[in-house]
Parts: structure tokens; sequence; C-alpha cells
């Protein structure tokens, strides 16, 4: 077919447009920061021949970091994709679905009981805190799932769960919260509006396999989801295990906003506008829609954390926060545009 | 050719028994229509014939085998199932909905095969879509729509085809064209077609054997000429019915009706006063 082809051709050109604009803003951010390093320099200390600050400045803070986003924003947006996809609702995102404050939950129980004996344990801080937002993640996509489940799951009954865990933990969080000493507030106040914080290789190391694995498993799944899009009933005609299906594609939703959400805090509305502005620029084809989505929402991220860093150096605006920024303004032209 | 028959169904949802004891055998090759009042159950019945809902107790037979036991894809490859107003995603293109009647005969990718592409090509020309390959099925007028449907359903190269209310919202020459479409895929391909319509003239007209059930219960079944009489229409029904002979097609058709139970008087006095 040929309009096929002419989508897999603007597809293309689409996705290649993108991947410049990453590596554009990857360069850019490179070379910006509180401390700011020259072009020249950047390829020198890149190439292994630069100052010893620039390589420190350079190889283990700033690019740590900005893989870190780039992972993240590529795992967040699939997840809302996905989410998107098996509940057959365009509001569904790991944040309105509690997932984030369900990390968020377990963050601040972890600020509030452990920081205050662990403020110099770094190295132990930063990687249990992490596991902590991911058992929250979990747990609170369990609790959905338990209390949405009567005999199979009913997506919009699956929401609006989802929307009452939520709340729940979001009040739950401000009690703890209201509790803290003013410092471990800010940390709190800080993670919670989503902020790329665990700036380390070690960090890379461990989220990189999870959600470079886990999004070409959602590839995978693409055709599945494009049948499971034409509702229960057709989707099970067609010969689809629905409920099956659906929490297998919950689960890979779950984990990749678990990991993403462990190393960014609560990123709100990168899951959501993602996947939206992918699906408007090429439609609802998963095979499409998906790789489309991922790159998005790296690009997105990067940027948004660049501006994030920089904008009112030598303080850091929460990447979350710049997100939402950008993200809102444009989402609500989208859905003004559209009939 | 596929069989597909019930052994003492009983169906529900939560507490509420809606189809008891229902022993149900679906002719191969014939076009079955189930008929009978709003809530009766029909498409609860279709439904559990589809195994999209599942019955309480009872079996439902597909070409002998409990269905319940049968891996969903492998009835996918022998029955097709189209429930009432399906929606489809914007953008979608009529090609591509199509092509997803292909899925039961493919790998987990979806890639489509030179014979998948073959068929498709054919689906579209069959409900006069050929034209409308590349347009979104959301832009397509209600009839276009509900073809672009049936060409997905009938993309799944089955035996059996099960449609629920395939005419709903339809005006009157779409509704024809349509079940004309349907009666030309069982005379010329033999495929056997169960649905539930409520325009009983439609039923009558196109349909070899008709069941018609009152909540939940076969009242009648057999040819038009067996069930379509004043007896059945009045049980089924609750209406006063007059039959007569279709001059075109020697149906029975159903040429007028009143409500046996008369509307309640509007009492003015009360009106009046509220």
């Amino acid at each position: 077919m040929h309009q096929s082809k002419a989508k897999q051709k603007k597809f293309i050109v689409l996705i290649s447009l993108l991947f410049i604009l990453t590596i554009i803003t990857f360069i850019i951010s490179l070379n910006l920061g509180v401390v700011r390093i020259a072009p020249i320099d950047v390829f020198k200390t890149l190439m292994g021949q630069g100052t010893a600050r620039d390589q420190l400045v350079l190889i283990d803070f700033r690019l740590p970091r900005m893989v870190l986003a780039l992972l993240i924003g590529a795992g967040l947006a699939v997840s809302g994709a996905i989410l998107q996809g098996v509940t057959k609702n365009e509001l569904a995102d790991p944040g309105i679905l509690g997932i984030n404050t369900g990390a968020g939950f377990m963050v601040i129980l972890f600020i509030y009981f452990f920081q205050g004996s662990m403020n110099s344990v770094s190295t132990l801080g930063i990687f249990l805190m992490p596991l902590f937002a991911l058992v929250g993640a979990v747990l609170a996509a369990f609790l959905i799932y338990l209390l949405a489940w009567k005999k199979g799951i009913d997506p919009v009954r699956l929401i609006l769960v989802g929307i009452g865990v939520n709340s729940g933990f979001g009040a739950a969080i401000v009690i703890f919260q209201l509790k803290m000493n003013p410092q471990d507030f800010m940390q709190a106040a800080v993670w919670l509006s989503g902020d790329i914080w665990g700036t380390n290789w070690k960090f890379v190391a461990i989220l990189a396999p999870l959600i470079l694995l886990l999004i070409p498993f959602a590839l995978y799944k693409a055709h599945i989801l494009n049948i499971m899009n034409l509702g229960d009933q057709v989707a099970t005609g067609l010969g689809i295990h629905v409920e099956k299906e659906r929490r297998i594609l919950l689960l890979a939703a779950v984990a990749l906003a678990g990991f993403s959400v462990a190393a960014g805090g609560g990123i709100a509305f990168l899951g959501l506008v993602a996947p939206h502005i992918a699906k408007r620029l090429i439609g609802p084809k998963h095979q499409l829609f998906l790789p489309l989505t991922a790159v998005l929402g790296s690009f997105v991220l990067l940027l948004a954390d660049t501006i994030g860093k920089n904008l009112l150096a030598p303080t850091q605006i929460p990447v979350g926060i710049v997100v939402a920024i950008f993200s809102a303004p444009y989402f609500i032209f989208l859905l003004m545009k559209a009939k | 050719m596929v069989s597909l028959s019930t052994e003492n169904l009983q169906i529900g949802y939560g507490d509420k028994i809606i189809v008891e004891n229902l022993n149900l055998h679906i002719k191969k090759g014939e076009i079955t229509t189930i008929i009978g009042a709003n809530g009766c159950g029909k498409s609860t019945i279709l439904k559990t014939l589809a195994r999209v809902h599942a019955a309480k107790s009872g079996i439902v037979y597909l070409d002998g085998k409990m269905i319940h036991k049968v891996p969903t894809k492998e009835i996918a490859r022998k029955m097709a199932v189209l429930p009432q107003s399906p929606e489809a995603p914007n953008g979608l293109t009529v090609y591509e909905l199509i092509s997803f009647g292909r899925s039961p005969h493919q790998s987990g990718f979806g890639r489509l095969t030179d014979n998948d592409r073959q068929v498709i090509e054919w689906a579209l020309e069959v409900t006069g879509l050929g034209q409308f390959a590349d347009h979104p099925v959301d832009a397509l007028s209600g009839g276009q729509r509900q073809r672009a449907w049936i060409a997905m359903a009938i993309a799944q190269e089955t035996d059996l085809l099960l449609l629920d209310e395939p005419t709903t919202y339809l005006d009157m020459a779409h509704q024809l064209e349509i079940l004309q479409l349907l009666e030309k895929l069982n005379k010329e391909q033999s495929r056997t077609i169960v649905m539930v319509i409520h325009d009983l003239n439609h039923a009558s007209r196109f349909s070899h054997h008709m069941v018609a059930l009152s909540k939940g219960t076969i009242i009648k079944e057999g040819t038009a000429d067996e069930v379509m009489t004043p007896d059945v229409l009045k049980t089924v029904f609750q209406i006063d019915a007059e039959i007569v002979k279709d001059p075109r097609t020697k149906k029975p058709v159903c040429l007028c009706y009143d409500l046996i139970e008369k509307v309640p008087e509007l009492d003015n006095r009360k009106i009046m006063n509220f």
C-alpha cells in the first residue's frame, strides 16, 4: 500500500529529525553548566586529553546525568504509551495512575526515617533511595491492580482506582512532609517534582540494561497493542488472550515507570505528552508510534534538564517542573486544535 | 465445515441469571438469526458463543470440542466475531483495520504475507471499500464503517461469522446492503452466519433459521414461516402483529403491530397538580 509506505517514509524523516535534535541538544548541554567548558575542550576531554577538572565535571558529573535523562525520558514515555494502549484511555500515564506517587511515598518515608542518620553515608543512600522508589512504584501498581480486579480488569475501573490510589498516596506524602525538618522537606520537594539526581555511572549501569530491554519488549508487543486498541471484544475475537496480555503489558509499563522514577523522581506529564505528540505525528500504529515516543521522550527530557540546569544557574530547576512548564501549554494547544 | 452448539448453558452477570438451560444448535452453512426483546439475552448468548463472556455453567462446543479448552487463537481461525458498534482508534486506516483480521493466521509480529495481502484486497473488493483503503476509519460514514469492520471479520477467513446487530444505526438502504453482503458470503462461500438483529422483517428475509428468545429461553425456533407467527411474536414481544407474505420475497413480514398492553393513560389531573 502506498499509504503505509508514505507513513514509513514520514516515520524515518521524523525519527531522524528527532535524533539530530537530540544530538545537538546533547552537544550544547555538554558545554553548558555552572562550569562552562568550550567545545574544543569538551572534544579534548572526551578523547581523554582534557584537564583533570574538565575530566571530573564532564565525565563524572555531566555525562552520566545526560545519559540518564535520555534513558528516563524514553522509559517514561514508553510506559505512558503502553498504559494508554492497554487502558484505551488517552489520559493514562504513570503519574495519573499513582505509580509516581507510590514511589514518592516510599522515598518520603526513606527521607523521613533514614536520611538524618545516614547523611554522610552517601553511596548507600544513593542506591537505597531508588530501591525504595522502585518498591513504592510496584506496591502502588499492585494495589491498583488488586483493587481494580473484578473477574478481570475493566480499563475504566483501573484508571478510577489509579486516581484514588494516587490521591491516597499524595495525602500520605503531605502528612510526612509536614513533619520533616526544613532541609529534608526541601529534598523531598525536589524529588517529588522530578529531578535527575543520581549522577553516577553506576546508576547508568543499572538502569540502562533494564530500560534498553523493556523498550524492545514493548516493541515486540506492538502488534498486540494495535489489536487491543480495538477493544476487548474484538481483540478476543481475533484470538488475543486479552487478560493475560494486559497483565504482561501493565507489568512492563510499571517496571519502566518504576525504574525511571527511581532515578528521575516524580517527573509528571512526560508519560502523557510524549505519546500524545507521537501519535499525532505518526498515527496509532504501535510499530511506528512506540519508537517515535521513546526518542521524543528522550529528547524532551534532555532538553528540559539542560534548560533546568542553566536557566537560573547556579540554582537548578527540577527537570519535572521544566517539563510541565513547557509541555502543559503545548498540550492544551494540541487539545484545542483537535475537534 | 465448523459446527457450533451449546449444552445446558447458564449465563449471567454477577448473581443475576440471564439465560438458563440453553441448548442451541447452529446449522452449518446457514444464516441463523436470534430475535427477541431488549434485555432478553440475545447479545449475552452471542458473546458466550464467541467466548467473550464466560458461561456460569454448561458447555459451548466448537467443532465438537469444548470451546474453553481450545486455544483462543485456534478458535479465531474458525470463528470471527463482530461486537455491537465497535470503535477504531483515530487515524487507523481501513486497510490497517482489515489487516488485523489476518492476525490469527500470523506469528507474533503481524507481518503481512503475500497471501494476507490478497485476502485483504479481496475483503476490500467484496465490501466495496477499494477506494477507501487509505482512508481513516473514523472519517467514514456509518455504513462504510460497518462494512470496514465486516471486511476485517471476513478477512479472518473463518467458516463461522458471529455478528451482534450489524445493521444498527444504519439507514434502510445501508441495512439492506450489509445484509445482502452477508447473504452473498453465505451463498457463495457457504459461510455459517449467526447474528442478532432487531428488524424482524430483515431476519425473516435473510435467515434460514430463526431463534426467538424471551427472558433467556427459546420460545420457538425454525424457518421464518414457523417463527414469524402472531402467537410467537405475542409471547416474545408482547405485540399483536399482522403477518402477511412479502409479495417479492414470499417471506412472512410483519405488516403492522400494536402493543397488547396499552400505554397507561396520562393522568392530566396529576400533571396539573404537579
